[in-house]
């Protein structure tokens, strides 16, 4: 069954058309990433997935929940619940800084009383372990450098259960030792099959970890296949340029 | 020396409005601020700039006006001037509630924007609805950022008491100055004086305090080296 289907997306801000026309899918336990020269609209493909951005037209429809149907969106409440599927994970981090780590973590399930204190706690500190950060739970985030703040934010996410992950560049602000940690964390996360959507300028990771690419340019997906298809064999020529200008 | 706490005794009468005013002024101004942040920043325009003009008008006008607006000025308009008619406190308080919250709506509204937008998508995405991605997320950020202009604020209420002796109120200043008309001396001024720069002593150690507390930095510190309100800086 697929983890999420895209649908003939299609945005623009005012006069500037970004998305024109982008489909896809995604199943279960995949791990697909999301690469393509700057301003290619990966970005905001992957916000309008998570309802950060409105598309004009198209369909989102996540597991079996609709978020979009032929350009409506369904009512707030069921765009919530389809969006609670999926967890973000930001270039900037976006921790809450007057919150530890520990209340970083537990903050959303506490206030959405999914869970008590004492679970909350428990899986933050389950997860905190899993991303190698079992000693900062009381440190606030200006206390942690780049790398650990990201890993924070990949177990904040992964405290609402999500089915699915989405990357926005998640590396893209970190250098190259942080952005190692990082990527090791995915890497673990990939091999867990948690489905995921890595918007990435991460070349290797792409290669090595993603089951599938998918190759934006120009607003479109012109290229989507296994990481082999693409950096071994590519039909478009923009895509082999794009590989090669990488590369040298 | 003894003429000086003998003075110091008379001018306590006079703490009493300077107080009230101040008090009333600081919890009722700061929510009321607090709404006009939010009205400043409504979807609909007529609103927003309804606030916008509030503020301007309370805030490019002298106090000391707006203090006899209030207690006179009212009692000119026509067919409602009778339930207008205040006392000289109540006008005084309303007069500096409504000049402070435009203040507190400007502090507020500043630290309003200094929250970054990457906030609100994480407690979306999150789950967290608009009031408590608010109430959960922003405000406290808000908070941290107004605190030094929040103090301020409240440092120059403290001065401000004094301009109700204008229309006629006794508070410290008042007492200050009918005391050295007494004496013939300039003594009275100089305890006022002591008076206004105590009660700022203290703010100035509660919003250090505040700040300290608020600097979303340390949690590990033990006990006995946090931040305390008075004598911080000894050891225990």
């Amino acid at each position: 069954m697929s983890m999420i289907v895209v649908k003939n997306l299609k945005k623009s801000f005012g006069d500037n058309n970004v998305l024109d026309g982008v489909s896809f899918s995604v199943e279960k336990g995949e791990t697909v990433a999301v690469i393509g020269p700057s301003g290619s609209g990966k970005s905001t493909m992957l916000r309008c997935l998570i309802n950060l951005e409105q598309a004009e037209s198209g369909t989102i429809i996540i597991e079996d929940a609709p978020l979009l149907v032929d350009g409506k969106y369904v009512n707030e409440k069921d765009a919530r619940l389809a969006c609670m599927k999926m967890g973000m994970v930001f270039q900037n981090f976006n921790l809450f800084p007057h919150l530890t780590v520990m209340g970083n973590l537990t903050c959303a399930p506490l206030e959405l009383r999914k869970m008590t204190k004492s679970e909350a706690e428990k899986r933050a500190k389950e997860l905190l372990k899993k991303v190698g950060l079992s000693e900062k739970a009381d440190d606030y985030p200006s206390m942690l450098s780049g790398g650990q703040k990201q890993r924070v934010a990949i177990a904040r996410a992964l405290m609402m259960d999500p089915e699915m992950l989405l990357f926005d560049e998640p590396t893209s602000s970190l250098d190259p030792q942080l952005t190692a940690e990082v990527l090791a964390v995915m890497r673990q996360l990939a091999q867990d099959r948690m489905t995921m959507i890595v918007v990435t300028h991460e070349m290797g990771f792409a290669r090595e970890v993603a089951d599938k690419i998918l190759f934006m340019c120009d607003r479109e997906i012109i290229g989507e296949g296994t990481p082999k298809d693409i950096f071994e064999n590519p039909e478009d020529l923009r895509i082999k340029e794009f590989i090669d200008s990488i590369l040298k | 020396m003894t003429q000086f706490f003998k003075t110091a005794y008379l001018l306590t009468d006079g703490i009493k409005y300077t107080l009230i005013i101040f008090f009333v002024t600081i919890i009722l101004s700061m929510p009321l601020g607090f709404l006009l942040t939010l009205a400043r920043n409504s979807k609909i325009k007529v609103i927003r700039y309804l606030t916008a003009t509030y503020v301007w008008i309370m805030r490019g006008s002298p106090l000391m006006l707006q203090l006899f607006f209030f207690l006179y000025g009212l009692t000119f308009i026509p067919v409602i001037n009778k339930f207008l008619v205040m006392d000289r406190l109540t006008a005084a308080l309303v007069a500096f509630v409504l000049n402070y919250a435009a203040y507190f709506c400007g502090i507020f509204r500043g630290g309003l924007l200094a929250v970054d937008p990457g906030q609100y998508e994480a407690a979306k995405v999150l789950g967290l609805g608009k009031i408590r991605t608010f109430v959960k997320i922003v405000m406290p950020q808000m908070i941290r950022v107004a605190l030094p202009a929040i103090s301020n604020e409240c440092i120059t209420l403290v001065k401000d008491t004094a301009l109700v002796t204008a229309i006629g109120l006794t508070e410290l200043m008042y007492f200050a100055k009918t005391a050295a008309n007494n004496q013939v001396s300039a003594l009275p001024y100089l305890v006022a004086a002591v008076f206004y720069l105590l009660m700022n002593l203290v703010l100035e150690r509660l919003f250090a305090y505040l700040e300290k507390k608020y600097s979303f930095t340390k949690n590990t510190v033990p006990a006995q080296e946090r931040p305390k309100l008075f004598g911080g800086r000894q050891k225990v």
